[in-house]
């Protein structure tokens, strides 16, 4: 292949990704609307075409439309800046999740990622680690105390959780010995999927994943009921639709990366024992991935309109005497597997 | 002195004095209906019955003389079951129609009722039914279900205003109050009798049904019918006066005021007739401007006048603090000893009750604020004189109608070269001003009257012009007033844009370049007090709510007429 | 209704070792929202269905219109009075029927109105009820005020809330 198709495959890889990126962010929005409404006993958005289905393009329209109000007293620049980062980090996670194996279209061996690099877990890592910046710079730049107690919050309990997350993605790599998502996803053949072989680690991983990504009940951050929104307390229109998309691309994120760490990403246990056409194996293989994904997607969903939001004390707690030993025993665990166990 | 013992307490009492005279004295009020301080005493409703330590059996407290010695309990459990016993009495055949009375609110009845009632009425029986809605005159309304047969007003016709006229008929329940065949009850202090009528049987034809008095706020004021300057309350909603009534001040109106005073002296304030602006005449027709455009305007026409082309003409219905000020301008800034003001004498319209034949409030006033004419000037007459002549070119007109009093000197008055008028409504000189600034009355301004007798009294602002705010000013609030806001209909009340006298003045003199700078017409009040010998020791404090004396040797020299 | 008799309070030291790590009762939790999602639903589709409430419902004042098309109000002023939110505004005169007085004004500022239903308590007449009406929409301020065209109801359609408070009151 020559450089320009590789430059072309890759942009239309990008396009594919980011498009459907966002109309399963705007759906996303949709579901959690529904969700929470059967929950409650109620029916949710219905009026908004089919079943309410043009409802989160009516709620986009709503935010495009409306005012972009900034406070006197805020850092304009920074303010403006604040929900730019927040969707960067959250869109250009996807670039290494390896949405299926290879496709074999014609003389092209395409793979499902985008950019399958080697230290694709530590990139997630690193750009989650990123995305704290822009809920801090968002709630520094306000000009509130809303805002501003928002963004310190999120930068604890970032530091906190990233932590235990840290150590957990830790015990997958000695199992994998990579930090290629593919090399992640291929150790997980069979049965052998991380969820199972370090459950105490998924768990830690899973927790810390609802704390990095803002949910509840870990949405410290923007807690309406004391913050008023917190770190967006002070936006509106489309920098306000900055962060509110940011959030669900996150939450996608989220569940595509613990599908790859934990769930065997796209693989489907013995699969390969049918003996089906590659193409139709590779998009059966595609469709589990994205079924583990809607899967996790709904669990966010569910445990966000079950459980009541922490306080900040019993957040703190969680996170430095609950979920930081558990992982590292989780390391000592998977280490014990490979140094007795030889896998 | 001689006292008596009153529940528990020992009073002092003046030898004559019933007893419920010398509770009252000290601050006692035993309860009443058909008694009044200032009528013959009756005692036909029984609802101060008092125990009298000795005798028999109660005794009615308005027709008992107090005497050395006598112990009198006026709360204790015979007397609460007696005023219990009249109340239910009087209830018997009393319509609950409180819902339409016009009395609801500052009714006696209903206040007993409360206080001195246990609410309760074994009377199952129909009510009696009178004649309602009964015109008893041209300005009382008769309602006989509601009368309880007090008496007061048939005593108030006989014996303070000296015109008899009203007389009970029939006997027992069906007892009921007639004017005296072929007549009616139209002598000129009737509407008195609505204010002493303890319940709404008899009620204003004026105000009847036009506010609940919960509804409005009521200030201080003096009326302005004549020169007696009889007390009166303004009461006021929404910006708009809906009643006078007198207010009680023993040296001057007692309980009283007459008709004329009580239903014509306030309706100019909210008439259409209102001069809402300063207005300037342009090609024969008045235009209306701002404030600074027309101050300017009156100084430059003015500039263009010597002296002795210009007159001035002061007010007996504006107050002291205005006429101080007017004659301050006419001497200090124009010059001019041309000053004076109109008479208003009417000699039919006294009596020898209240009314006095000036119809003016302030006579007396005006002349001690200054308004004379100097040693080389001309008096009113004189002035209208060289206004024939075309000696005086520029006239000077303060708050009253030059041609209504002298309708003779029509044309003269309009070859005037100028004619300046403060107003506070169109009428027949300021047809022919050339520039009228539109004057406060007396319902919106503060300031002083000097009456026939020489008091001078207090006036307070009723109603609200645009510069002013009923809260910020001090001025009495109603419910309403307090609560409501420009978004609310009734808080809306119209207000006129214009301002007191002397206001309007300073801001001229000022113009003129002269130094006379007061903010408030208490400041003019404190200069004059220093600077005329006939309010010597004055000031708004010592003036109060009932007046004060002016000099009286001063007084008595002026000469009104 | 009955009280609930209160439970004693529960200390993180009360809790026994499967409460303690929450887990547990996470999934308890978890079951029971997951459960309520196949439930039937509550909601009612406005504006296709409309709550019809019961008479004891407290929608906005509305006057009483006698069958003659009188309209019993005596503008007393006790509701104007009585009003925590001065919503109500009252003019008398005088008209020449049996009861000499009646509201030549009277309006109700829907924006003030605070649906407490003093008015309807305080009205000596029955004259001013609480309706079941509780569509109320306005573009502006004006149209919020609302005057006795609006405000007279015929007392046939009131049947429900009167009986209630002749019940009741």
């Amino acid at each position: 292949m020559s450089i320009l198709e590789i430059v072309i495959i890759a942009l239309i890889k990008v396009a594919v990704v980011v498009g459907t990126m966002l109309v399963t962010v705007a759906y996303l929005v949709y579901f959690e609307r529904k969700v929470s409404a059967w929950a409650q006993n109620r029916i949710g958005p219905n009026r908004v075409g089919w079943h309410g289905a043009l409802q989160p393009f009516a709620d986009l329209f709503k935010l495009v439309l409306k005012e972009d109000i900034v406070p006197d007293n805020a850092d304009r620049k920074i303010h403006a800046l604040a929900p730019v980062i927040a969707l960067l980090v959250a869109l250009s996670t996807y670039a290494v999740i390896p949405f299926g194996p290879d496709l074999q279209i014609g003389d092209y061996n395409i793979s499902l990622i985008v950019a399958d690099v080697n230290i694709g877990v530590l990139f997630i890592l690193a750009l989650t680690s990123l995305g704290v910046y822009a809920l801090t710079l968002a709630g520094w730049s306000s000009g509130s105390k809303y805002s501003l107690l928002g963004g310190i919050r999120s930068s604890a309990q970032m530091i906190s959780y990233e932590v235990s997350m840290g150590f957990s993605v830790a015990g997958v790599l000695l199992l994998s010995e990579s930090l290629r998502p593919v090399a992640i996803v291929e150790s997980q053949s069979g049965w052998m999927w991380n969820a199972i072989v370090q459950p105490i680690g998924f768990i830690t991983f899973l927790v810390s994943a609802f704390a990095e990504t803002n949910r509840l009940p870990f949405d410290l951050p923007e807690a309406e009921p004391e913050l008023v929104g917190g770190f967006h307390t002070e936006y509106s229109s489309m920098k306000f639709a900055g962060f509110f998309l940011a959030e669900y691309a996150n939450m996608i994120m989220a569940s595509a990366f613990i599908a790859t760490l934990y769930l065997g990403g796209w693989q489907i246990p013995y699969i390969e024992k049918l003996g089906l056409s590659p193409i139709l194996e590779t998009l059966l293989c595609f469709g589990g991935f994205l079924l583990k994904m809607a899967a996790l997607l709904f669990f966010f969903l569910w445990v966000r309109w079950s459980l009541p939001r922490f306080r900040y004390d019993q957040l703190m707690n969680l996170g430095w005497k609950v979920m930081f030993p558990l992982s590292l025993i989780n390391i000592i665990w998977v280490a014990v597997l490979i140094m007795i166990f030889g896998m | 002195m001689p006292n008596i013992n009153l529940d528990g307490k020992t009073i002092e009492f003046k030898q004559g004095q019933t007893i419920i005279e010398a509770a009252r004295d000290h601050g006692i009020e035993i309860p009443h209906f058909c008694w009044h301080p200032k009528l013959s005493v009756s005692g036909n409703c029984r609802i101060c019955l008092v125990e009298v330590e000795k005798m028999p059996k109660l005794v009615i407290a308005c027709s008992t003389l107090a005497s050395e010695g006598m112990i009198v309990h006026t709360k204790n459990e015979k007397v609460v079951a007696a005023q219990n016993a009249v109340m239910e009495f009087l209830l018997i055949n009393h319509p609950l129609d409180c819902p339409i009375c016009d009395e609801a609110g500052e009714c006696k009845l209903q206040d007993y009722a409360y206080k001195y009632s246990v609410g309760e009425s074994r009377f199952v029986e129909e009510k009696v039914h009178k004649d309602k809605r009964v015109a008893l005159g041209p300005r009382v309304m008769f309602d006989g279900e509601r009368c309880i047969s007090c008496s007061r007003c048939i005593r108030f016709c006989d014996e303070i205003a000296k015109d008899p006229e009203l007389t009970f008929v029939k006997r027992g329940d069906r007892v009921t109050i007639v004017t005296y065949p072929g007549e009616e009850m139209d002598n000129p202090y009737s509407m008195n009798t609505i204010d002493i009528c303890p319940v709404g049987a008899l009620t204003s034809r004026d105000f009847r049904f036009k506010a609940r008095v919960w509804d409005m706020s009521s200030t201080n004021s003096i009326c302005i019918g004549c020169s007696r300057g009889c007390n009166t309350e303004i009461w006021v909603r929404n910006n708009e006066i809906l009643r006078l009534v007198p207010r009680h001040n023993e040296d001057v109106n007692s309980y009283w005021m007459c008709d004329h005073g009580r239903l014509n002296t306030f309706k100019n304030v909210n008439a259409d007739s209102r001069i809402n602006s300063p207005q300037i005449r342009k090609d024969g027709q008045l235009i209306e401007k701002s404030w600074d455009e027309a101050v300017n305007e009156a100084v430059s026409k003015l500039k263009l006048f010597t002296k002795e082309q210009i007159a001035v003409i002061g007010s007996a219905y504006a107050t002291c603090e205005d006429n101080y000020i007017i004659a301050k301008f006419a001497k200090t800034v124009l010059g001019t000893g041309n000053l004076d003001y109109i008479r208003h004498i009417d000699p039919s319209f006294a009596d020898d009750i209240l009314r006095t034949e000036d119809l003016t409030p302030n006579s007396l006033g005006a002349e001690l604020a200054g308004i004379q004419p100097s040693k080389s000037g001309l008096d009113i007459q004189g002035i209208l004189n060289a206004i024939k002549e075309k000696k005086i070119k520029a006239l000077y007109l303060v708050e009253d109608d030059i041609l209504e009093a002298f309708p003779e000197f029509e044309n003269a008055i309009a070859g005037l070269e100028l004619l300046i008028v403060h107003s506070t409504n169109h009428n027949r000189s300021t047809a022919l001003a050339d520039l009228i600034f539109p004057a406060a009355t007396y319902v919106e301004k503060n300031g002083t009257f000097v009456n026939v007798s020489g008091v001078v009294q207090r006036i307070h602002p009723a109603i609200s012009v645009v510069e002013q705010d009923r809260a910020l000013d001090g001025m009495s609030m109603s419910r309403l007033d307090k609560f409501g806001t420009k978004w609310d209909r009734w808080a809306a009340g119209k207000k006129i844009n214009a301002l007191p006298t002397w206001k309007i003045l300073t801001s001229v003199a000022k113009a003129m370049g002269s130094k006379i700078k007061f903010n408030m017409a208490e400041e003019i009040f404190a200069e004059m007090a220093n600077s005329i010998d006939a309010f010597k020791n004055l000031d708004y404090d010592v003036i109060g709510e009932l007046g004060a004396k002016v000099k009286s040797e001063i007084s008595n020299n002026v000469k009104v007429s | 209704m009955e009280m609930e008799t209160p439970t004693k309070r529960r200390r993180i030291k009360d809790l026994n070792f499967w409460e303690k790590i929450y887990v547990p009762e996470i999934i308890k939790g978890l079951a029971l929202t997951f459960r309520t999602m196949f439930k039937p639903k509550f909601t009612m589709e406005y504006p296709e269905v409309k709550f019809e409430p019961t008479g004891s419902y407290r929608g906005r004042p509305v006057l009483v219109q006698e069958e003659n098309g009188v309209e019993r109000c005596v503008a007393c002023g006790l509701c104007s009075r009585v009003c925590p939110a001065l919503a109500i505004e009252v003019q008398a005169a005088e008209t020449e029927l049996e009861k000499e007085r009646y509201p030549v004004k009277f309006e109700i500022n829907m924006l003030r109105c605070i649906f407490c239903g003093f008015c309807e308590e305080v009205c000596p007449e029955e004259a001013i009820v609480m309706s079941k009406d509780y569509e109320m929409a306005f573009t502006n301020r004006e149209d919020a005020i609302y005057g006795k065209d609006k405000l007279l109801i015929p007392v046939g359609k009131l049947q429900d809330r009167i009986g209630f408070l002749r019940q009741y009151k």
